[in-house]
């Protein structure tokens, strides 16, 4: 049952049902359709025996353009010496995955390229761990590029359920940092 | 020589600089916005950064993102191609200042180039032909009026901040100069704010012919003859083609040394376009302005030299010797076309974005395709519309002219609309097939169609 998800730009238009199977009870279509919205995916599609059924939501007038997506795969031919190669699918945040149960969660992603570090200093400890229970503004990471240090904050406010990068890699432009839960602090 | 090259660029020319680098055994990192995650040269860079979201600026432009990209891997050095930052002195300084190579010519010769009036003087001061004209800005008729007659009729009257045809007025006798200098003046003064008009000859049918050069570090510069490019709708090129019907072998050479000697003089180093306007009844060439990177035309050259341009860029800004690299007394082989193979809709020129559904590259001998899309690629709205460079190679135009009309019938591009169809009909024309033809040629061309 593959659900892409093709982004959230696209307009708010009624979605377009299609289905091979005309005994499927429309309550549960709503229901499908109804997910859909709520989670901003433009397309799901599922199938099992005897069934098939796929929604898209058509892109509204005047909308953005549409996503650009295509399907060569990932680089094979990129050798992971360096801590900076990574196949383009994982990068920028194409594809990340939550932590299983905090989909809810806030990503923090990095708006500069350059080498991540945990702390503000190498003997210092880590600006956040995980669990720590964060504010808006606070600072999470120190981003280094082009010999200048970048402090990044939390633009959200809740507790640390994740983090995608150790200290001293290098990140590019989008790449997830934090996952943030919201509503924990108190 | 250098370990890792990072390619500041997307599309074709990405890939084709990623070619010569793998070919020279040198590590490459591509450099991509959101849009392009799944381009060729992501796929075929032995590493990739994400720089920024699809717009320009804040990608391919942002200069902090790429040095710093170029940093965290650990590249010695920046290949800029075509567009974006191959023309940026600020940009060349940068990389120099945080120790990266940048491969092309030194920063200051990167500016003097750019600020076309400076250029202008430059090149007249050494010797290159210069279209005649007024030295600064005229304000009254008298002056304009003296000017005009001393550089004979007709005339072209151009706004000084000015650019992209606004503000340019031709003037064909005495008579018509007050008139039109009043218009210019006002036009100028309302796109520009400024009313600063400077008077230039105009030729009524010019060719478009350039020399490519290369120079290294030590001194010494040579040419790899010249490129035809007058087939234009908009300042646009379409078809490009090496050497020009319109050259021949004298004064390739003649025009040829006088460029080479001026880019000595001023000490340019790696690969250079010197663009010149030929005045074909008179036999006169006019310069008109200095590319100071690689063209997008450059495989026609490659293909008559037997030269990679893209490589010897590379060995050059490495500090290779130019004797060791390029034969001196170079003979141009044969013919080459190229064909700019553009996604836009035949009939209202437009940019046609998408996805390609089928894509079918034509092959055989003497036919080149340079291309980053693929069959389910996607051509995203953002940048140029340039999707493919088909060029062909024959022992003489005629054989060049018959491959690439092959070849063109048998390149398949489906899903979105592009520029075979006018390409082929281009190839069809009688003058165009006879050599005959100037930058006007896709003006008639279109009026004929139009007719037809």
């Amino acid at each position: 049952m593959p659900v892409k998800r093709k982004g959230s730009e696209a307009g708010k238009s009624a979605p377009e049902v299609s289905s091979n199977d005309l005994g499927l009870p429309l309550d549960q279509v709503r229901t499908l359709i109804d997910l859909l919205e709520e989670r901003g995916l433009e397309e799901f599609e599922l199938e099992r025996a005897g069934l098939r059924i796929r929604i898209k939501r058509r892109g509204a007038p005047g909308a953005p353009p549409p996503v650009f997506e295509s399907y060569i795969s990932a680089s094979p031919n990129s050798t992971p010496s360096a801590a900076t190669a990574r196949s383009p699918e994982a990068a920028a945040g194409a594809g990340v995955e939550l932590p299983p149960g905090l989909e809810d969660a806030h990503l923090i992603k990095s708006p500069i390229v350059g080498t991540f570090y945990a702390s503000s200093r190498p003997d210092a400890p880590p600006l956040v761990r995980l669990g720590d229970l964060v504010e808006v503004g606070q600072v999470l990471c120190i981003i280094e590029a082009m010999k200048l240090m970048n402090e990044i904050e939390a633009d959200a406010a809740g507790e640390i359920v994740r983090i995608y990068v150790e200290n001293g890699q290098a990140v590019e432009y989008g790449e997830p940092l934090f996952a943030i839960l919201p509503g924990k602090k108190q | 020589m250098f370990r890792k090259i990072l390619i500041a660029n997307r599309g074709e020319i990405a890939l084709r600089i990623i070619c010569a680098c793998k070919e020279l055994g040198i590590k490459t990192v591509a450099v991509y916005s959101e849009a392009d995650r799944y381009s060729l040269h992501v796929r075929f860079a032995d590493e990739a950064i994400c720089i920024g979201p699809p717009p320009a600026s804040e990608s391919y432009l942002n200069i902090p993102h790429i040095i710093s990209a170029a940093e965290v891997t650990g590249a010695d050095a920046v290949h800029p191609g075509y567009g974006f930052l191959a023309e940026s002195a600020s940009f060349a300084e940068v990389c120099e200042t945080s120790g990266i190579s940048f491969i092309g010519p030194r920063p200051e010769i990167i500016r003097l180039m750019g600020e076309k009036d400076r250029a202008r003087a430059e090149m007249a001061r050494l010797g290159v032909p210069v279209l005649p004209g007024s030295d600064g800005v005229l304000r009254t008729v008298e002056e304009a009026r003296a000017v005009a007659r001393q550089v004979g009729y007709p005339v072209m009257i151009k706004a000084a901040a000015g650019g992209g045809g606004r503000g340019m007025r031709v003037v064909m006798k005495d008579s018509e100069l007050p008139a039109l200098l009043g218009t210019a003046q006002t036009e100028a003064r309302q796109v520009f704010g400024t009313p600063d008009v400077y008077i230039e000859k105009y030729l009524p049918r010019p060719r478009h012919i350039e020399f490519q050069i290369l120079g290294d570090l030590h001194g010494q510069v040579a040419h790899l003859g010249e490129r035809e490019c007058s087939v234009q709708r908009r300042h646009q090129k379409l078809v490009e083609e090496s050497p020009s019907p319109a050259v021949t072998e004298e004064v390739r050479q003649e025009l040829g040394n006088k460029v080479v000697e001026a880019m000595r003089a001023i000490g340019y180093s790696n690969a250079g376009t010197i663009e010149f306007l030929l005045d074909e009844e008179a036999g006169r060439f006019y310069f008109i302005e200095m590319n100071t990177r690689v063209q997008v035309e450059h495989p026609v050259t490659e293909m008559v030299t037997g030269l990679d341009i893209v490589k010897k860029q590379i060995l050059l800004a490495a500090g290779e010797r130019l004797d060791s690299l390029v034969t001196p007394g170079l003979r141009l082989r044969g013919h080459a076309l190229e064909c700019r193979i553009v996604a836009e809709d035949p009939d209202t020129f437009r940019p046609s974005a998408g996805r390609i559904t089928a894509f079918h590259m034509p092959g055989g001998t003497g036919v080149r395709v340079d291309s980053a899309v693929y069959a389910e690629a996607v051509i995203p709205p953002y940048y140029d519309s340039l999707i493919a460079k088909l060029i062909t190679h024959g022992k003489n135009r005629e054989e060049a002219l018959a491959r690439m009309a092959r070849s063109l019938e048998m390149f398949v591009v489906e899903g979105i609309s592009t520029s075979i169809p006018i390409l082929r009909r281009i190839l069809a024309d009688p003058d165009f097939q006879a050599g005959h033809y100037d930058t006007h040629f896709m003006e008639r061309f279109t009026r004929q169609q139009v007719t037809v």
